[in-house]
């Protein structure tokens, strides 16, 4: 049973977890973004929209839709979440309010499509997207060792794929120019912008960055939760990861041990439900949890934290 | 040598350039943009985009249908759209309160579920009699409603939360729990909903007979206009509203000026709550009689939609939510029709919503526009001259 708490909390909080970083990336840049809930979906939409068609020429069983599959939720999510920045940085739109447009039109055009592509494509009246069951790879020696050894159990190969692109991220935000400047434009853009860097440039490329990983988030989601994809996908993952950017300051290594929490808190609920014999509308009652845990976090937390200065401010030149 | 002034531009400001009339022309412009691009996209998919927007009003029984089944007419249609219409113009009004006062509250859906679901177990499973089951089942709403919104007003000004971060989270947990005591203890085993509530309760008088046709008489309609000129009369005319606005425009210097920031956060999300409350029991208890586990009304968020086009202002509002309800409520008919999908309604809502967020866009460029085109006049005017 510790095992499957451990096996499933990973592949919950990871998805979580790169979806957050997207979150800090824009964040950081000073651009608030509550559209990471709609950039999973429509990043998942394309990408399960690639994997079905892939499907048909490679078969269920190749690995190769799987990845084009990731690859093409990156990219449907950093073009979808260009939309929210061009609204925010450009159109000069309220960020929150744009954040939330993002998420309606999302779920509305995603449903919507995955019907017609349904009907046209493959002539079935059906509202999902059926993607086949994911590979999962246990480690030979590692998940021998007591306890620990589950981390290396019954991996999802996106799992290793979002450790990788994680640890990529951070060095880009913490080590590297540009992520000084991104960091730089959340909190004081005046000074980026006197320094001769492009404001607008680094936060446009910050929002595509969050677009890119949520839909890889959103990707994760859809074959580690159902293997299909439908409109399930908008069950909140993108506030949850929002939660947990801010309950770790906006910064990576601390969102990540949230993340682990909310994983670890999600799938024990699982398992004592499953193991104390109780009928399945209790396990509404456990979906509740991060929820719940969220909200208090952040009554803990929300008031010490240091949000970026400059978020959710529209960058005005003459202000300077 | 003499500049032209490119005629788009001209028509432009012409059409939008006049400021006072603006809050009501940019989301006119907003509204025609999106139907344009909702009519390429119905063209696309290879269907008539005009013969499907009349199948919009059809269906809400605006525009006469070809013909109609027995012992029904257009004005039960129409009713039946006011039905609809009823809830999305509390909600809409809900969300605008809350925008005045520089929140944003997404959780209309949830505390509409709240109500909808507290006041159906209260009273709609009661048996009491119509003339004390009605008024209360409004008076739960404005508790309820109005419970849950002060709520995270106070998560806001106490502990610095994310209002829109807050009433996500609390619109999961409200349906979660709402599901799981459906299911274990409300449930119609046929339906898989909760059961129905009594008739007495409902604020809808369901299939009258007048004249041989059968209407079903939405009650809540007209409190609904009357509380959108109530809440008008609240924001332009009383200090309270005055000082909410304030606080919506700028919380730092109403702090300065004395004014009770917190009070007035906490004040503002408890009359969203209740009107958000009362959405909810006009359609729970309503356009419905039950309550669906597990799924959050969209009237909750198209309330965002027609709040913003409507400028958050109450008036405003009763337009832009007849117009959303049309497309809402038009929907069924128009797929059904035209062989539609259904969902392309909300895509429409949604190409609406996009364009009216970018009102401020709009704003900006005509003024922009409107600045260079004098400027052109100004350089021709002076060549004249010489």
């Amino acid at each position: 049973m510790l095992d499957k708490i451990i096996i499933d909390g990973l592949s919950f909080a990871l998805p979580l977890f790169i979806m957050a970083i997207g979150g800090i990336y824009s964040e950081r840049s000073g651009i608030t973004n509550l559209a990471l809930e709609g950039l999973q979906g429509a990043g998942a939409f394309v990408g399960a929209l690639a994997a079905v068609f892939l499907m048909q020429s490679f078969g269920m069983n190749s690995p190769v839709p799987y990845y084009a599959a990731i690859f093409f939720a990156m990219l449907g999510g950093m073009l979808y979440s260009m939309l929210h920045a061009l609204l925010c940085v450009k159109f000069k739109a309220n960020q929150v309010i744009s954040g939330v447009v993002i998420n309606i039109l999302a779920m509305a055009l995603t449903v919507f499509l995955t019907k017609v592509v349904n009907r046209l494509a493959f002539g079935a009246p059906s509202d999902k997207f059926e993607l086949g069951v994911s590979q999962r790879w246990t480690f030979p020696v590692l998940s021998q060792i007591p306890i620990v050894g589950a981390v290396f159990k019954d991996i999802y190969p996106f799992e290793i794929i979002i450790i990788f692109v994680a640890i990529i991220a951070w060095y880009v935000l913490y080590k590297t120019k540009y992520g000084m400047h991104l960091r730089a434009c959340g909190d004081n853009p005046h000074a980026v912008d006197a320094a001769g860097i492009d404001v607008a440039k680094v936060r446009f490329t910050a929002v595509m960055v969050s677009g890119a990983l949520a839909g890889l988030a959103g990707m994760c989601f859809a074959y580690s939760i159902s293997a299909k994809y439908s409109s399930a996908i908008y069950v909140g993952y993108g506030y949850l990861s929002i939660a947990a950017l801010i309950f770790g300051n906006w910064k990576i290594i601390p969102t990540f041990a949230a993340c682990l929490l909310f994983g670890f808190a999600n799938s024990a609920g699982y398992q004592v439900v499953k193991a104390a014999g109780l009928p399945s509308s209790y396990s509404d009652l456990i979906m509740i949890l991060p929820y719940v845990l969220t909200l208090l976090l952040l009554v803990f937390f929300s008031k010490h934290n240091n949000a970026p200065k400059a978020l959710g401010e529209i960058y005005d030149k003459g202000k300077r | 040598m003499k500049r032209k002034v490119n005629p788009f531009s001209r028509l432009f400001v012409k059409l939008l350039g006049n400021e006072k009339y603006q809050s009501f022309t940019i989301p006119v412009f907003a509204i025609i943009l999106s139907l344009i691009v909702g009519a390429v996209l119905i063209a696309v998919l290879g269907k008539d985009p005009i013969s499907a927007y009349i199948n919009l009003l059809q269906g809400s029984g605006i525009w006469p249908k070809p013909k109609y089944a027995g012992g029904k007419s257009m004005l039960t249609d129409l009713l039946s759209f006011m039905n609809y219409w009823t809830p999305m113009i509390f909600a809409s009004l809900a969300v605008a309160v809350a925008l005045k006062a520089g929140l944003f509250n997404i959780g209309v859906s949830g505390q509409m579920l709240a109500s909808g679901f507290i006041a159906s177990v209260l009273i709609g499973y009661s048996g009491l009699s119509a003339v004390v089951a009605k008024p209360a089942v409004i008076l739960i709403a404005i508790v309820v409603g109005g419970l849950v919104g002060a709520f995270i007003g106070w998560l806001k000004y106490k502990f610095n939360i994310n209002e829109v971060v807050s009433s996500i989270m609390i619109n999961y947990i409200i349906q979660y729990v709402v599901a799981f005591l459906i299911n274990t203890k409300y449930v119609d085993p046929v339906s898989r909903q909760s059961q129905n509530v009594s008739d007495a309760s409902r604020l809808t008088l369901m299939n009258t007979q007048i004249g041989g046709y059968k209407y079903d008489i939405p009650l809540g309609i007209i409190l609904a206009i009357i509380t959108a000129f109530i809440i008008r009369f609240i924001l332009n005319k009383t200090t309270f509203g005055y000082e909410l606005k304030a606080v919506g425009s700028n919380r730092k210097a109403s702090a300065y000026a004395g004014i009770n920031v917190g009070k007035n956060m906490v004040l503002a999300m408890l009359i969203s709550g209740s009107l958000a409350g009362l959405a909810g029991v006009t359609y729970y208890m309503g356009y419905f009689s039950s309550i669906q586990p597990k799924v959050l009304s969209a009237t909750g968020f198209d309330a965002i939609a027609v709040s913003l086009l409507g400028n958050s202002n109450p008036i405003g509002i009763l337009l832009s939510s007849f117009l959303i309800s049309i497309i809402g409520k038009g929907r069924t008919y128009m797929s059904s029709s035209a062989g539609l999908d259904a969902e392309i309604a909300s895509v429409i809502t949604g190409l609406i919503l996009l364009f009216s967020a970018c009102s401020a866009f709009i704003q900006y460029k005509v003024k922009s526009t409107k600045e260079q085109i004098k400027e052109i006049e100004k350089q021709n005017n002076a060549e004249v001259k010489k």
